[in-house]
């Protein structure tokens, strides 16, 4: 390629035909120029840089006219320093940055995809080339002094110097005739005789001559052949030359492409990372420059001795024979001085791993909103597990955006297991005794277990939905055996009980069903007076007609004596509770609430603790009494109820009686339950009670 | 008839209102009130007649009863006609605080010279409805009716004698058993002459023996300490057996320390105007 560049370009200096090896542009911005008309304009240089160019171009001619010999050192001087704004002078001014090639660089084609991805410092004018470049020389005239020098070696060894003969030697003179091989000086024959050659050997001239001549035919041939390694070895220079160019090239190409994106933030980064490598390249080069002028000096030797050499050939025999001596020893110690044809530097870069992690960074980071701070996830809420799902609720701070969240877990181990515990056995949910309103459930049960349990677990399940599709709420860590659990109103529910130990959980309970519709409760046992007897459904109370005995049972602090009574067990739930009792009309019975502490002794209203409604038949009347710390109002009802109901309103401290079949309101008493209050029935004769709970309010209800 | 608006103040939300026109069944200008609560402007309400007792005019009851704030609430018409026909100029008419001029005692009459204006049975159960009815956003079909002493007599006549047209009926101290008290007779023998089968058919406690109709469901409520029922003028427990014995629904309450006035009917109007609206909103 090279080569036909050469060809192409004509050369418009002065210079000797042989020496079209090396692009005269590569090297003269002149030249370049010409080639590249609209390269200027194309560029996304900088205006400096643009300047730079035009500025260097026309240094260029300028240093073409300099010595040789000073741009050398200046190139030696200009390889050293790194960064253009240390460059003092014009020359420095206007010579491009290291990175920065006023020539294409060798690869010019290759830069085309280069060129597609960004059109930074240079244009890519990568088609039009086809020639060299040389970037990164820095003036035209570092390379014009290369190109010099390069010319001079090179171009004489190959061509001029292609067939080397020596002239044959012409005939004897009348000079020395025979050879004092001690003093390797021609001498006349008489001279032998005289003192100084005494001693020595003496050969005639012509045996002389025809040792010189091999020895010296030997170490032409020798020479010969150094000639012909410096010329290889030079090739293979220039070529490294063009290597490191074109590496370079490359090099810089890569980073152009990857840099061009971020202008402003890499700008830094690219012109650190070229500084570096043009470092490089400057070692680089100077080692081989160094190499190069060394080589070049040893080609001068060559040259030198060849050309004394060859005049000598042309010499008197005499002096040819003086100097050939001399020539022998020189050419001797010549060629024994080792010539190190070894390349001190490797032409190849070390492949550069580009970091633009940080770059990436920046990039990644130019539109990201800050990071949120950690939400809060609020403690566990009653109900909100089931035995295979967790709701977990969190809160976020109001000046984050989030777009999403993430939601880990992990299952925690309580202490290990240690020892295979079994697990436990099912609780038995005591189903006579649930309770239950409209917006809860309390429930209890038995353990189940001899051993004890270490808590145990309600799982619910809504009724109406089979078990395929239900979900399961369940709360945990139940210390104990029953549990107050929230529900929604007018629902039917399943609920099954676990126990749990270090073992593990246990199989469910049989299940109890729950319906939140009205309130719900059983009439509390313990509570009942000796002569009342409840039903096996715990809902009727019954008086029987035998014989009482005469004596009143001994007083009790949990069930009633004195009043044939028994309490039933409501749900420790603030709001509305209504239940119904169907009563006879011509019974004696009492109705009402009363505190869990009422006094057993006493009449149901007797006191403080408890409010109800009483109705006394006699003499075919029937008297009503609305009865709280015996005192009562004067309430006359014409119609008897069968059915009386009871509205027990918590929240605005009421107590509301009905005729139920007449939806008819009888009395509201106004009490404030400071504590929970249970249902309390009694009756003053034999007869029975009947209580339908469980039932949602009537409308007429709703009124009071 | 025309109607001609004497006043109108904002009430809890509502319009309390004095209209008076010219009665047909009366003969002469008429004034009642009625008040309009908030939810009358969006649609009919049910309407509740109140009958105010002896001496009383339409200002009575609107002004001293507090009744509003439970009306507005249960979004109930409420209206209070006066008590008897006024500037008749009959003779005798003011002679009397018990009867005549404010002592209508919600009959018809039959005897001069009375028979010609006091006629307050059929202004109270037809003429007004009507004109209600006509000029009001009002349910025809929901109407209750209660009262105070000889109003609460009025309104237990008034709805077991039309037995269906009154949702519910409940009386503050009625006079229940009219035929038997002092303020029953004078009043009957002047309006209605002396053949006391025609007294009957305005005793509440009569009527209720013979009352065949729909189930009513009738709340009272009487003072301990009202004077007139200490004097007999009352006479609630024969109205309350003959209910037991009819089985007609009565909760009859004997608020002690209460007295026959307007402080003893505004301590339980809320509970009235809610029995009411129990029926009338159902």
């Amino acid at each position: 390629m090279e080569e036909e560049s050469g060809e192409e370009l004509g050369l418009d200096r002065s210079t000797p035909k042989d020496f079209h090896f090396y692009h005269m542009d590569l090297y003269d911005s002149e030249d370049r120029l010409q080639l590249f008309p609209e390269e200027n304009t194309r560029r996304r240089k900088e205006v400096v840089q643009a300047e730079r160019a035009n500025e260097s171009t026309g240094a260029g001619d300028g240093k073409a006219q300099r010595d040789l010999q000073e741009e050398v050192e200046e190139l030696v001087h200009l390889y050293g320093l790194e960064d253009d704004h240390e460059l003092g002078d014009e020359f420095v001014e206007n010579m491009p940055r290291m990175g920065v090639s006023e020539y294409p660089p060798y690869g010019m084609k290759r830069r085309d995809p280069a060129r597609e991805q960004r059109d930074w410092r240079l244009s890519g004018e990568a088609t039009e080339a086809e020639d060299l470049g040389f970037g990164g020389w820095g003036s035209a005239g570092q390379c014009q002094d290369l190109r010099e020098v390069y010319r001079y070696t090179h171009g004489r060894a190959s061509e001029e110097y292609e067939c080397y003969v020596i002239p044959e030697e012409e005939d004897e003179e009348e000079a020395a005739d025979v050879f004092c091989v001690t003093c390797k000086t021609p001498i006349r024959a008489f001279q032998k005789v005289f003192d100084e050659h005494k001693e020595h050997e003496v050969i005639p001239l012509n045996e002389a001559l025809e040792s010189a001549k091999d020895e010296i035919h030997k170490n032409m041939y020798k020479l010969e052949k150094q000639i012909i390694d410096m010329e290889n070895f030079a090739n293979h220079l220039e070529e490294v030359f063009i290597t490191v160019e074109e590496n370079f090239g490359k090099q810089e190409q890569n980073f152009e492409s990857h840099y061009n994106e971020i202008l402003e933030t890499l700008a830094q980064k690219y012109e650190e990372k070229i500084q570096a490598l043009g470092e490089k390249k400057k070692e680089k080069v100077e080692a081989l420059y160094e190499q190069l002028v060394s080589c070049g000096e040893n080609l001068d030797t060559c040259k030198e001795l060849m050309e004394t050499i060859e005049e000598m050939c042309h010499e008197e025999k005499v002096d040819f024979i003086k100097d050939a001596v001399a020539m022998a020893d020189r050419l001797g110690k010549f060629l024994k001085t080792k010539t190190d044809v070894e390349i001190s530097t490797q032409p190849d870069f070390e492949d550069q791993t580009l970091d633009f992690s940080d770059v990436e960074q920046l990039m990644g980071s130019i539109n990201t909103i800050p990071a949120p701070s950690a939400p809060v996830i609020n403690p566990q809420t009653p109900n909100s597990a089931t035995g295979s799902s967790v709701r977990v609720c969190w809160s976020l701070y109001s000046d984050d955006t989030v777009e999403s969240y993430q939601l880990s877990y992990r299952p925690v181990q309580d202490s290990s297991p240690g020892k295979d515990q079994a697990a436990p056995s099912p609780p038995i949910i005591k189903t006579k005794e649930i309770r239950s309103c409209e917006e809860a459930v309390l429930i209890c049960w038995e353990s189940g277990n001899l051993n004890p349990v270490d808590s145990y677990t309600v799982e619910l399940t809504q009724a109406e939905s089979p078990e395929a599709s239900g979900v399961t709420e369940s709360v945990v860590g139940i210390p104990t055996c029953e549990s107050l659990v929230q529900l929604q109103p007018g629902q039917s529910y399943v609920i099954y009980v676990r126990a749990l130990n270090t073992g593990g959980p246990s199989t469910r309970s049989e299940p109890a069903t729950v319906h939140t519709i009205g309130s719900y409760f059983r009439l509390n046992k313990d509570t009942c007076h000796p002569w009342l007897t409840i039903s096996q459904d715990g809902l009727t109370i019954l008086r029987s007609e035998r014989s009482t005995p005469t004596k009143e049972p001994p007083p009790s602090d949990t069930h009633f004596t004195r009043c044939v009574a028994v309490m039933g067990n409501l749900i420790p739930v603030r709001g509305h509770h209504y239940w119904e009792v169907e009563v006879d009309e011509h019974l004696d019975y009492t109705v009402g609430v009363a505190f869990e502490d009422v006094p057993k002794q006493e009449d149901l209203g007797a006191n403080c603790l408890s409010w109800c409604m009483r109705h006394t038949f006699a003499s075919s009347r029937h008297k009503y009494e609305f009865l709280h710390n015996r005192t009562t109002p004067d309430i006359r009802i014409t119609v008897p109820p069968k059915k009386i109901g009871i509205l027990l309103d918590y929240e605005n401290s009421k107590l509301s009686f009905f005729n139920v079949e007449l939806s008819q309101h009888l009395y509201t008493f106004s009490c404030q339950p400071h504590k929970f209050v249970h249902p309390c029935f009694s009756l003053e004769k034999p007869g029975c009670l009947k209580i339908r709970n469980g039932i949602s309010m009537p409308k007429h209800v709703t009124f009071y | 008839m025309a109607l001609k608006q004497i006043s109108s103040n904002k009430c809890f939300g509502g319009l309390q209102k004095v209209f008076e026109h010219d009665s047909v069944e009366l003969n002469c200008k008429m004034k009642f009130a009625v008040y309009l609560p908030p939810k009358a402007e969006t649609g009919k309400c049910p309407a509740l007649y109140w009958l105010s007792g002896l001496t009383c005019t339409e200002q009575n009851f609107i002004s001293k009863s507090g009744y509003h704030q439970a009306a507005s609430e249960h979004g109930l018409v409420v209206i209070a006609p006066d008590t008897s026909p006024r500037g008749c100029n009959i003779k005798g008419e003011d002679e009397s605080w018990d009867f005549g001029t404010g002592a209508g005692f919600y009959v018809d009459a039959t005897e001069d010279p009375w028979k010609t204006n006091y006629r307050m049975y059929s202004y109270i159960t037809e003429e007004l409805p009507q004109l209600i009815n006509a000029n009001f956003p009002v349910d025809p079909q929901r109407t209750s009716i209660f009262g105070h002493s000889m109003g609460g007599h009025g309104a237990l006549i008034c709805a077991l004698k039309n037995p269906g047209k009154y949702k519910s009926v409940s009386a503050f101290a009625p006079i229940c058993n009219p035929v038997l008290c002092p303020w029953g007779k004078k009043a009957f023998s002047g309006y209605l002459g002396t053949d006391q089968s025609k007294w009957k058919a305005y005793d509440a406690t009569h009527l209720v023996k013979s009352y065949p109709g729909s189930q009513l469901d009738i709340l009272i409520d009487q003072g301990k300490e009202d004077q007139f029922l200490l004097d007999g003028q009352l006479l609630p427990d024969n109205f309350i057996a003959a209910c037991t014995e009819k089985k007609i629904p009565v909760v009859f309450r004997l608020q002690e320390g209460y007295d026959h006035s307007y402080y003893f009917i505004a301590t339980f109007i809320t509970d009235h105007i809610r029995h009411h609206a129990k029926y009338l909103n159902a």
